[in-house]
């Protein structure tokens, strides 16, 4: 990969259908946006519209959640050719999706599950990438997901996965802050080391967003505030991989555009004051 | 257990017809020899399973829900979580969008028992499925009134007309617009007459409307949705019209149907709007 290949965007947050109206209408500040693939994967109607008016004032990024790329069911290449007609419609700073599996048998969960931490499912999934990226034309970035069951199989441990994927399948990485916390919670691991065990010249954008506390497990809820140990780990995660390009989440419970978009201010600011746990 | 294996083995427990419940105890089949807990006391394997099987459900149940917001209204939050448990059963995700999750909703409904407590529920369904459908419809040129107006004369008689890929029209038994309107209002809705009531959607400007069809307009839009020309469409019009004033009939009708945007502009007519404009957002 070529890291310049990944412009420096700055501080950005999600797309989400409350706040269409308001930005198309106000073209409110912000960096830029990230918008799910899929949302817009349509033929025709009022997201396309709004998403063609944000593209002509902002510059965007691709997040998809149903690549599964994981899965052992066949790459879908009807999905494919649609994403890749999507981005040469919309030209994103860059496309990408999630380190996991999401149905199998030709059906879909709706949902990321995390992989067994294996050789045999690093080869698996590395193929799998580098065939995607054939069919974008570029190199695609793989989120690390949050999960609730890890396997009995797993050799390895989840960040020399994620690392092994990426230097094998030559791809980027989305880092989600908030993702490492809720599974080093979920399975009792040091969120810290994870960090620590990334490479550093593959991860090009982060992840923040906010969890939910059910007292046996964090659940990655995405409609909380982001709480203040994942602020912290981002903070030691710029000392790391530096001022990289970083989208706030929020996808339930949306607050009102201007509390994203002071957060995403709030994680500016964080940026520049960054320090190492 | 290779990696294929596996994931059938936890689609299953995912998607057991009674999620988490199922996905409890012994009958989960992923304890102790897939899941690892690592000696974990707080949750158990069958319990983190039934974290994905919770989350399943309810995803789904939450995009259906606003998907069929009538349908939830009409049956209530119970009956209508019942309605999708059976449904994902039948009809699991199979699409790489969630937005296609309820495309089937209406067909299963027809032969559920609800239908017999609440004869017109399948037709509801289907009636907001179309709403979804054409909010996502293929954009196309609409024809308008000065485009058609340059028209000559003499070319009028074979102009091909087609309704706009963002239009369908929904044939019901039941005057359910009305029962879409007051759960949209947010008021109590009633039973629908049982009367032929079809409804045409539509999008315009982005956004979608409906309205009920007299007969004589919903077989007319019937004929130019199979694309059909002037002459055609004036005849079918002529010949099921009581108002022997077919002229402004068929006047009163184009005009209507072209004020609302749902004829696609052709090859034959220049093309006066080439999208819908972003308004209304």
């Amino acid at each position: 990969m070529d890291r310049s290949d990944f412009v420096p965007l700055g501080f950005g947050v999600g797309l989400r259908r409350p706040h269409y109206a308001s930005i198309v209408e106000a073209h409110p500040p912000m960096d830029w946006f990230e918008v799910i693939s899929e949302n817009f994967m349509v033929e025709g109607g009022r997201p396309l519209q709004v998403l063609e008016d944000v593209r002509a004032h902002y510059p965007i990024v691709m997040h998809g959640v149903s690549q599964s790329i994981g899965s052992t069911d066949p790459l879908n290449l009807t999905y494919l050719y649609a994403l890749r007609a999507a981005v040469r419609r919309f030209e994103p700073a860059w496309v990408s999706d999630h380190l996991c599996w999401s149905g199998v048998g030709g059906h879909n969960l709706h949902d990321l599950l995390p992989l067994p931490y294996t050789e045999e499912t690093v080869r698996h999934v590395v193929g799998r990438i580098r065939q995607v990226q054939d069919i974008l034309e570029r190199t695609i970035l793989i989120e690390n997901v949050s999960s609730y069951i890890a396997f009995r199989c797993s050799r390895l441990d989840e960040w020399e996965f994620l690392s092994a994927v990426a230097q094998e399948a030559d791809c980027a990485i989305l880092l989600d802050i908030n993702n490492i916390f809720v599974s080093a919670f979920n399975h009792h691991f040091d969120p810290v080391r994870y960090i620590d065990a990334v490479p550093a010249g593959r991860v090009v954008q982060f992840h923040l967003a906010g969890h939910s506390d059910h007292g046996t497990y964090l659940l990655d809820s995405h409609d909380h505030p982001i709480c203040p140990q994942v602020w912290a780990l981002y903070e030691h995660a710029v000392c790391r991989f530096g001022r990289i390009p970083t989208l706030i989440e929020w996808d339930n419970n949306i607050p009102e555009f201007e509390v994203l978009a002071a957060v995403a201010a709030e994680a500016r600011r964080r940026c520049g004051s960054g320090h190492r746990l | 257990m290779n990696l294929r294996a596996l994931q059938d083995l936890l689609y299953q427990r995912i998607t057991a017809p009674h999620g988490a419940a199922d996905a409890q105890g012994d009958r989960c089949g992923l304890s102790p020899s897939v899941v690892d807990t690592h000696g974990d006391e707080r949750l158990s394997a069958a319990e983190r399973v039934g974290i994905y099987a919770d989350a399943y459900f309810f995803r789904l149940l939450d995009c259906l829900g606003e998907e069929f917001p009538a349908t939830l209204a009409v049956l209530g939050p119970d009956n209508f979580a019942a309605l999708v448990k059976g449904y994902l059963l039948v009809y699991p995700p199979a699409e790489p969008s969630i937005l296609y999750a309820g495309r089937y909703l209406a067909d299963f409904l027809s032969n559920h028992p609800f239908a017999e407590r609440w004869p017109f529920i399948a037709e509801l369904a289907r009636l907001e499925r179309a709403v979804l459908d054409v909010f996502h419809a293929a954009d196309a040129p609409v024809l308008g009134v000065e485009a058609l107006r340059a028209v000559p004369p003499e070319e009028w008689p074979a102009l091909k007309l087609r309704t706009h890929p963002a239009v369908k029209i929904v044939h019901t038994e039941w005057r359910l617009g009305d029962v879409l309107q007051a759960v949209e209002q947010g008021r109590k809705w009633s039973d629908p007459e049982h009367q032929d009531a079809s409804v045409l959607v539509w999008r315009q400007h982005a956004l979608v409307y409906y309205r009920s069809l007299e007969r004589l307009e919903r077989d007319a839009l019937v004929i130019v949705s199979k694309g059909a020309s002037f002459a055609v469409i004036c005849d079918a019009v002529a010949a099921g019209a009581e108002e022997t004033n077919h002229v402004a009939l068929i006047g009163r009708l184009i005009a209507r149907w072209l004020a609302d945007g749902i004829i696609a502009a052709t090859d034959a007519v220049p093309v006066t709007t080439m999208r819908d404009p972003l308004c209304g957002a």
